[in-house]
């Protein structure tokens, strides 16, 4: 809890945080040139084209997935520019203001059940394990609105500075919803802690149990990391390219890079919430431990996460190439008009339906 | 070892007394608005410090995460520009800050003298959400649901105020 590691003398013990930050970072590391594969090989799908197919390695092709590397390193070699007029030292901050958050959320996430050691030392499976879970994954995200806005400002550019705006506007307008839609998750478990609200999904899971909170929690999930259909902070046919207009090499690199880390995060917390966590559907993590031993179990544990974080990334990518984008009004009025009343009634509802049992 | 605790608290501290001077400050209503969001995370940090992850959380979620970005957002549309000018201090406001800072001083060296003893770190321990929950639900029901009133009063007022009449 807090800072209580900081009190923990066993080196042992700290050996073990290290190991899990660097194993979290360099997993996460690997998802945004993946996803960035994924979304240009998953819409020539679609429209019947081939995408990148050719970069591979030596003879072999991998289905072009060195594509994205090749991306990376071209990114990062480039040179890096910053626009006459603009606030230097902000230019520079603001996508480090994303990409910090974004990585800092991670830890609260719950990759698998404690384990417990023969010599009877535990180890959680989540970075830290907090009483206040999923608040602090909602406190962190809302810290992302500062990136997007900051760089919109220093770049100096109008059409930066109105993606910025639009965008900040748009974040903090569905924040609201996110946190209405997740109090029924609250209300039903009784906990904030992640960890409990895995263990309990064991027999049905949180879908079944608020299933109005999903819709909204899905639809405020694409609107807090600015995707299609409510990509209004680019919406490249009217403002270039929105926010990050002026940015290019390796700190354009860091919007995505962020970007594709707050998704995951995301979809890791729908699959946490809504999905049952790291527990195999259908079959008793207990049955697994007393059968394969508490590495295998906790290995298919957390492959359960991963698949069913690595759906809702597919989804991500499936309605960015299926639907038309908002209209910036429509997308004010569908989040205060509609998506507030309606957590605010389901909020009602679940402490009724709580209430008369 | 020695405890980490004060460590933590007095870098904190430092921390928060400088970016609480930039944001008085600094010349570009930006940056005085960017150190205030760090001010109050820094904030949210001895909270954590104190083990009392909800108030810090909520600090975050409202303050650095809600509220400063609309203040961030007004300054950006309405483009304040930068102070050019070193303000000019004259004799009578050189008067006024020296007895401010009188005044500040003493009111330190006061609060020093009180708490020369060890620092109190004391930790809630355990889940605190229950207890705040409890404390604003059911004991301070009444004054709680009187200050949402009041503020739901004062937002309905700057609507009335700020809305433009329909022309005749």
């Amino acid at each position: 809890m807090g800072l209580n590691f900081l009190h923990d003398h066993n080196l042992l013990a700290l050996a073990i945080v290290i190991a899990k930050v660097v194993f979290l970072l360099v997993l996460l590391l690997q998802i945004p040139p993946l996803m960035i594969w994924l979304e240009r090989r998953a819409p020539a799908l679609m429209q019947r084209r081939r995408g990148p197919n050719r970069v591979g390695l030596f003879k072999w092709r991998l289905w072009g997935l060195l594509q994205s590397l090749a991306d990376a390193i071209k990114l990062i070699f480039k040179e890096e520019i910053a626009p006459a007029g603009a606030h230097k030292a902000l230019f520079q901050l603001a996508p480090l203001l994303g990409v910090i958050p974004a990585f800092v959320i991670v830890a609260v996430i719950p990759f698998g059940q404690t384990i417990t050691l023969a010599n009877g030392m535990t180890i959680p499976l989540s970075l830290t394990q907090l009483d206040v879970g999923f608040l602090f994954i909602l406190a962190f995200s809302s810290l992302g609105v500062y990136s997007v806005a900051v760089a919109g400002w220093a770049s100096n550019s109008k059409y930066s500075l109105l993606g910025s705006l639009r965008a900040s506007a748009q974040m903090i307008s569905y924040e609201i919803p996110l946190g209405l839609s997740l109090i029924p998750i609250v209300l039903i478990y009784g906990t904030f802690d992640l960890n409990s609200i895995v263990a309990a999904q064991e027999q049905v899971w949180g879908v079944v149990k608020a299933p109005l909170s999903f819709v909204i929690f899905l639809v405020c999930m694409f609107a807090e990391t600015n995707r299609a259909p409510f990509d209004m902070a680019e919406g490249e046919a009217e403002l270039v390219a929105g926010f990050h207009t002026e940015y290019g090499s390796t700190k354009f690199a860091a919007f995505f890079l962020s970007e594709y880390v707050v998704m995951f995060v995301l979809s890791c917390l729908a699959a946490t919430l809504f999905f049952g966590g790291w527990q195999i559907p259908f079959i008793s993590h207990a049955w697994l431990l007393a059968t394969f031993g508490t590495a295998v179990a906790a290995l298919l544990g957390f492959g359960a996460l991963l698949l069913k974080a690595a759906f809702f990334m597919w989804l991500y990518v499936w309605v960015r190439w299926t639907l038309p984008r908002f209209r910036y009004d429509r997308l004010m009025a569908l989040g205060w008009k509609f998506l507030l009343p309606l957590g605010l009634f389901n909020i009602l509802l679940t402490s009724v339906i709580l209430g008369s049992y | 070892m020695m405890d980490s605790a004060p460590l933590v608290f007095y870098t904190l501290a430092a921390l928060i007394t400088f970016s609480s001077i930039m944001v008085v400050a600094a010349r570009t209503p930006v940056i005085s608005a960017l150190f205030l969001v760090l001010d109050l995370f820094l904030l949210a940090c001895v909270y954590a410090s104190l083990n009392a992850n909800f108030v810090a959380v909520i600090q975050v979620l409202v303050y650095a995460g809600a509220i400063l970005v609309l203040f961030l957002f007004v300054i950006m549309m309405l483009n304040v520009p930068r102070v050019r000018s070193k303000p000019r201090i004259k004799a009578l406001d050189g008067l006024l800050i020296t007895m401010v800072m009188v005044a500040f001083l003493y009111m330190l060296y006061r609060v020093i003298a009180q708490y020369l003893s060890p620092l109190p770190v004391e930790s809630a321990g355990g889940s605190n959400t229950e207890a705040v929950g409890k404390l604003l639900f059911v004991e301070h029901l009444w004054a709680f649901e009187l200050a949402s009133f009041l503020i739901l009063l004062a937002m309905v007022a700057s609507i009335v105020i700020t809305k433009k009449r329909a022309a005749p």
